[in-house]
């Protein structure tokens, strides 16, 4: 067992630091603000591979083990969670389904433009009465010749007013919801597609979460993934390695507040002394810090076990479940240790704060992941 | 195809300078490196004459075992090959020895290079002689501080800044420049190309023995400059007010701070009035 990094994953570090804190840094406060998306840093990103991270080198992906694509997030996500949102959801849960299930064919015609960028990906199974409940999902999916007739609406898809193939669930007979759900790629200009109003949400604000509407929308028999009744095997395959993606995110966005804690600290005077000299910020820093450390250990072996070719579900549950609580604890106290100042938009602790949180909601909520993470321990033999 | 040489160098991040007091030397291995800006502004400068003359590419560097990490940096950038010339016998060499190992390790790797490009300096020690004093152990002609070069067959034409006029100068290859840090800005590592490089890069090792040199004349046993003291510059921070109105105190801050605002900003603002 080594707790050492290699030389590559120091490497993807540096590289991944160097360009988010040089192209993502000077813009994230705007962003956020604004709620923008910036197509002219993606633009960047699709240059250097950071859309087919995980994806086969013959379809023009980098092909990345785990941990350099959980160091990748964390250090997007350590400057702007917004972006580092956007890559962790369409490489773990917009396109490894494709690199996974899909056929050759479908690898052919999608993973060149996902994994170059040019088509950003997205994963729908949220609507309005199923998000954790994955079963009750309501848009449906009709055969008619050789085309399947969907409807339905898809709602809080992060990636949502950018992507350009979003992987729908939908059902492909409502009257065996159980055994009928599927997974479809559509392509955003199929007509009987549309993008709804941009989520004006807490934190995450340059990524466009949005909802989208499905109303008739043909789409050709050969865009379904896998089988029909596969959806719930390939969306939780695909929320499996999701989760070492949130984990991740929630990583990086601890990380940046830890640092940004240090600083003030060290900085900030209060009884004519640096307040890192009161023992309750040192008790403040040191819990961080050990939240930190032993989140990232969880979230790397959860990679670990995924590249070993094991059975990683509820590693990644564990990751995500911690990791996510570890973001809002480390952000909370970094507001505390801000002062007013924290809760101010001139520090950008207070950004950290909004985005942490959802890091617990999204790609199964924490009550889900412990849901996970005790069947795996009940199940086990004992 | 043309073949270039790139030098490289490790140097530490500024943050941290582990020095050892007793040999007056940098304890590289302690420290977390990074690839010299100036050397990347190099390979970028080598880089741009790859993609538009299909050259061949060797990067070479001299240090630690660590050094090593500089050459996957460059191959992920495009280099297609590295060499990791390392030696515990090399080590504390001034910039006399380092040139002559570097130079014999050149005529080893790579005999029939075209072009060797240097960065213009090193952040940890910008003595800026590695350079020139290489290009007199390989005996072919060279300028320093280029900013623009251009390849025409074999003949080179490079601008250069010198005082505050554009110098333009002309050679046949084969020769050797150093590259500014003005022009060439290092392009991002794509991360394709950092996966290639761990996964297939060609990088090989080569020590004292490989290249035949005595252990005497190497290394700080065969370096004449002895570093007889390192003392840090002292700095510090101070706070001042100044009050009245805005127009009067701006006069006092440049009257009485126009040098350290010049020093700051690069530029002499005595001349410019």
């Amino acid at each position: 067992m080594d707790f050492n990094p290699c030389m590559k994953h120091k490497m993807v570090r540096k590289t991944v630091r160097e360009f988010a804190e040089t192209e993502l840094g000077p813009i994230a406060y705007e962003i956020d603000r604004e709620a923008r998306f910036p197509w002219e840093v993606i633009e960047k990103m699709r240059e250097l591979n950071f859309f087919g991270l995980q994806v086969p080198k013959e379809y023009g992906g980098a092909d990345m083990d785990s941990i350099s694509y959980a160091i990748t997030i964390e250090e997007l996500s350590r400057v702007c969670a917004a972006i580092g949102l956007c890559v962790t959801v369409h490489n773990g849960v917009g396109t490894y389904p494709i690199v996974r299930f899909g056929t050759t064919e479908q690898k052919n015609r999608f993973l060149p433009k996902l994994a170059s960028g040019e088509s950003i990906g997205a994963f729908c199974l949220t609507e309005a009465n199923a998000g954790s409940d994955a079963g009750s999902v309501e848009t449906h999916a009709m055969l008619d010749g050789d085309e399947y007739v969907i409807n339905g609406t898809k709602i809080f898809v992060t990636n949502g007013g950018v992507c350009g193939c979003p992987l729908i669930f939908a059902l492909t007979n409502p009257k065996n919801p159980g055994r009928s759900a599927s997974v479809f790629i559509v392509e955003k200009d199929t007509p009987g597609f549309s993008v709804g109003e941009i989520e004006d949400l807490c934190g995450m604000r340059a990524n466009p979460v949005s909802s989208l509407f499905l109303e008739d929308c043909r789409v050709p028999a050969k865009n379904l993934l896998g089988r029909p009744g596969d959806g719930l095997k390939i969306g939780l395959t695909a929320l499996d390695t999701g989760r070492i993606g949130i984990a991740a995110q929630a990583l990086g966005i601890a990380q940046a507040a830890f640092e940004a804690s240090v600083k003030y600290s060290k900085e900030r005077q209060q009884f004519k002394k640096p307040i890192s000299s009161f023992q309750t910020i040192q008790n403040y820093l040191a819990d961080m810090a050990t939240q930190i450390d032993a989140a990232r250990l969880l979230a790397y072996r959860a990679c670990a076990i995924k590249d070993a070719g094991k059975s990683f579900g509820a590693e990644s549950s564990m990751a995500k479940l911690y990791c996510s609580g570890v973001a809002s604890q480390v952000t909370n106290l970094a507001v505390e240790i801000h002062g007013a100042y924290g809760y101010s938009k001139e520090y950008d602790v207070e950004r950290y704060f909004r985005d942490a949180k959802v890091t617990e909601i999204y790609e199964g909520t924490n009550e889900i992941q412990r849901m996970i993470i005790s069947r795996a321990v009940l199940t086990k033999p004992t | 195809m043309l073949k270039l040489v790139v030098c490289i160098k490790q140097v530490p991040m500024v943050t941290e300078l582990p020095w050892d007091s007793q040999t007056s030397t940098l304890r590289r291995e302690l420290s977390e490196g990074m690839m010299n800006p100036a050397c990347k502004h190099a390979l970028e400068a080598g880089l741009r004459l790859k993609q538009k003359h299909g050259t061949h590419i060797t990067a070479i560097t001299m240090g630690p075992a660590m050094a090593e990490e500089v050459l996957y940096e460059a191959t992920s950038m495009g280099a297609d090959r590295g060499v990791l010339l390392t030696d515990p016998r090399m080590a504390g060499a001034d910039t006399l020895v380092t040139s002559f190992t570097m130079a014999r390790a050149i005529e080893k790797v790579c005999p029939d290079f075209d072009l060797v490009l240097c960065g213009c300096h090193s952040t940890d020690s910008e003595t800026a002689q590695v350079g020139p004093q290489l290009a007199e152990e390989l005996d072919v002609p060279s300028a320093a501080y280029v900013e623009h070069l251009e390849l025409n067959g074999r003949r080179l034409r490079i601008q250069r800044l010198s005082d505050n006029f554009l110098e333009t100068l002309e050679f046949n290859l084969p020769g050797l420049i150093t590259i500014s840090t003005q022009h060439y800005l290092p392009r991002y590592i794509p991360l394709k190309g950092l996966q290639d490089a761990f996964g297939q890069a060609d990088i090989i090792t080569i020590d004292a023995d490989n290249l035949s040199l005595d252990p005497e004349i190497i290394g700080i046993k065969g370096s004449p400059t002895k570093i007889l003291d390192i003392c840090s510059p002292s700095a510090g921070k101070k706070n001042i007010v100044m009050k009245g109105a805005a127009k009067k105190i701006v006069e006092e801050l440049f009257e009485r701070f126009d040098d350290k605002i010049g020093a700051a900003i690069g530029k002499d603002l005595k001349v410019d009035e």
